[in-house]
């Protein structure tokens, strides 16, 4: 007699290689399920790729969309790892990229006019940063010191924000409105002193900006003083605690660092891209897309900036594809199945699954045992 | 304001808390076994829009609630997988069937020929008491004028209730939700439990999602749920954990979906946005008040695993 089970060992550390084939075995595998629905609803699945292709990465045009979309995906990734990797459940970027965009708009609106470009950017970047990181603190303090769930209290704040935002354009004749467009209402442009230069085409400079933060805060987290506390109080409070960090005071400062990076990316998005404060552009889900993406890089700074890269590039590939006939929807629900295969992929990497084999024990075996 | 006003305010704030009751229900009885679903939204969204299809094809709304449940039981069951059996990250997944569920429903409902969209409003369900009843003053709109979902929907939460504090299998639920080492030493399958409450949970969401789409509605529109399946996440923690705490937050936060009907009704003008931002501002203010109280935040404290993977060879 023999038993068929199923055994999970752990891994230990996976190599580099597997690292690799997963991910991309589960973002294979995700294709093929959407090439299935694509046939089922009577569409030429090769047909639909090869568009995605052209129309996310085909021509130094598209490359520019591409990586314009990229920009606040990268930021907003990294404002998630840096705090999930304290163990610091961050949802909370979404609205922090909000409040950054308002702040920046703001400061471009009220001073850009007054001063040269660096300045002006500089200043309405760094209020951005400034308003996603006190916008996080109001989540921050009672997390750490009254130990308030982080994870309801800055998603809660998300709609607090997009409430905020929508009421200064839409519910209001605020400073952020275009009053001499009544008929749509609108945010304002702010002056050109205030925008981010353009460095090729129409690629602005904040793609620059995200890939220095994502190269600084890998450096930070692997070879800083505070990014080894960081990973200490993330791996093992306990330890923490008895080496006398101090781990409110951490909890603080890194939601107050994750904040400022997501309260960035608002900012890049309004000196970049929108140069106005639009509600409709600016919520696309960019900070709850962070979190995915931070996920599947495994909380790798260096990992978030591809990974976003190609989100960007399909998410943009599906206003092609709607040429086409083929619902956009189909390539939200890809990338949504592309995730979730991506976050399955993780459990294979960590844990070898086998089949074992073993004879049962006899009333001999069992006697001699 | 007159009597009339104040009484359909509360039989509206009932009708409208419904979806949001099922769903935080749902949520309860998943988070009480550990696991966290944030995924409502998209299980919702899914259930509302397999509901109307269900409806339409046959012609009965029940028939719609039952389709648009098992959708969410589907999506739940992937979380399921995930969380449970793989020990991915629930929040990495809840938020990844946010994404799915709200391709998925868009993409379901341009699916039939004309799409959903262009349709007119679905059957929706009759009332369940006779007219003389209902044509009573003040507890006749409110308490008799209802379509059976909400008494269903009291009941269910009546059923949980009863089920969680009051029976062995609910006392092993919170007992995983807990502790699930202990619980798997006392011989409960920890990763049974957690799936069922999490179907179960999905089961409810969908419920909700094809509540609000043929009752409610009577349409489908993508994205519909409109931040329903966020607030009735928040009811969860508002609540304690607690489903008769989570129907009476529901019904206050009916109320406060309608308020902006109401308030224009009486003629006062509160921009849209202040009263959409309550039920998230009181869902936060209410938190830091019962962490901040040492008592309280013992009692309503979130099951001690919640969110965390169990592997029994790690323990």
């Amino acid at each position: 007699m023999r038993a068929r089970r199923l055994a999970v060992e752990p891994r230990g550390r996976p190599s580099l290689v597997s690292r690799i084939v997963f991910p991309l075995a589960s973002v294979i595998g995700a294709g093929v399920l959407g090439a299935i629905l694509l046939i089922a609803t009577g569409h030429d699945p090769v047909d639909a790729y090869l568009e995605v292709l052209r129309s996310g990465f085909g021509s130094d045009l598209t490359i520019v969309r591409t990586l314009i979309s990229a920009t606040p995906l990268i930021l907003t990734g990294v404002a998630a790892a840096v705090a999930f990797r304290m163990k610091i459940w961050n949802i909370g970027a979404e609205g922090q990229l909000y409040l950054g965009a308002i702040a920046a708009s703001g400061v471009a609106l009220a001073v850009g006019e007054s001063l040269p470009t660096m300045p002006a950017v500089a200043l309405s970047l760094a209020a951005g940063a400034t308003a996603g990181a006190v916008w996080a603190s109001l989540a921050a303090l009672p997390r750490a010191y009254l130990h308030t769930d982080e994870v309801i209290s800055t998603l809660m704040l998300n709609f607090v924000a997009l409430h905020l935002m929508n009421y200064l354009i839409f519910g209001s004749v605020s400073f952020w409105r275009d009053t001499e467009r009544l008929s749509f209402p609108s945010g304002r442009f702010i002056p050109e002193t205030a925008e981010l230069p353009e460095i090729w085409l129409r690629l602005h400079a904040g793609i620059v900006i995200a890939v220095i933060v994502a190269l600084f805060v890998w450096w930070v987290l692997r070879f800083s003083t505070w990014g080894f506390g960081v990973r200490v109080i993330g791996d093992s409070p306990a330890t923490a605690r008895y080496a006398g960090f101090g781990v409110s005071r951490r909890i603080v400062s890194i939601l107050a660092v994750s904040g400022a990076i997501a309260g960035l990316a608002g900012a890049v998005q309004i000196a970049g891209t929108s140069h106005a404060l639009q509600p409709g552009g600016l919520a696309v889900n960019l900070g709850y897309t962070g979190i995915v993406i931070a996920a599947v890089s495994r909380l790798n700074p260096l990992a978030i900036v591809p990974v976003s890269i190609l989100i960007a590039g399909l998410t943009n590939a599906g206003t092609a594809l709607q040429a086409q006939g083929v619902p956009n929807d189909l390539l939200v629900l890809l990338q949504g199945l592309a995730l979730l295969l991506v976050a399955a992929a993780e459990f294979f990497l960590a844990n070898r699954v086998r089949i074992v084999t073993r004879p049962l024990p006899t009333l001999e075996t069992a006697e001699a045992a | 304001m007159n009597e009339t006003v104040v009484v359909l305010t509360i039989a509206g704030a009932i009708v409208a808390g419904t979806p949001l009751a099922l769903a935080a229900l749902g949520e309860i009885l998943t988070e009480r076994s550990g696991v966290m679903n944030l995924g409502i939204e998209g299980m919702m969204l899914v259930g509302g829009v397999f509901g109307v299809v269900g409806a339409l094809a046959s012609r009965d709304p029940w028939i719609g609630l039952v389709v648009g449940a098992l959708a969410g039981i589907a999506l739940a069951a992937v979380h399921a997988a995930l969380a449970v059996g793989l020990r991915v990250s629930q929040i990495v997944s809840g938020l990844a069937l946010v994404i799915v569920g709200t391709g998925l429903s868009s993409f379901v409902g341009k699916i039939p020929e004309p799409p959903l969209t262009d349709r007119q409003a679905v059957e929706s369900f009759h009332r369940l008491f006779p007219p003389t009843l209902v044509d009573l003053p003040a507890a006749g709109p409110i308490v008799f004028g209802h379509d059976p979902i909400v008494y269903v929907t009291v009941a269910l939460v009546g059923a949980a209730s009863y089920y969680l504090f009051r029976t062995r299998a609910g006392l092993a639920v919170r007992a995983v939700g807990e502790d699930p080492a202990t619980a798997d030493a006392n011989g409960i399958r920890v990763a049974l439990v957690r799936l069922l409450h999490t179907c179960a949970g999905g089961a409810l969401a969908g419920l909700g999602g094809a509540y609000l789409t043929i009752e409610l509605t009577g349409i489908w529109q993508d994205g519909i749920t409109a931040g329903y399946g966020w607030i009735a996440f928040a009811m969860v923690s508002f609540s304690g954990w607690r489903p008769w705490r989570a129907l009476v937050a529901a019904y206050v936060f009916g109320a406060l979906v309608n308020l902006s009907f109401t308030l224009q009704i009486i003629g006062v003008n509160v921009p849209s946005q202040l009263l959409a931002v309550l039920p998230f501002l009181l869902t936060i203010v209410v938190l830091i008040v019962i962490s901040a109280r040492q008592a309280s935040a013992r009692k309503l404290a979130a099951p001690a695993a919640l969110a965390v993977p169990y592997a029994r060879e790690s323990r």
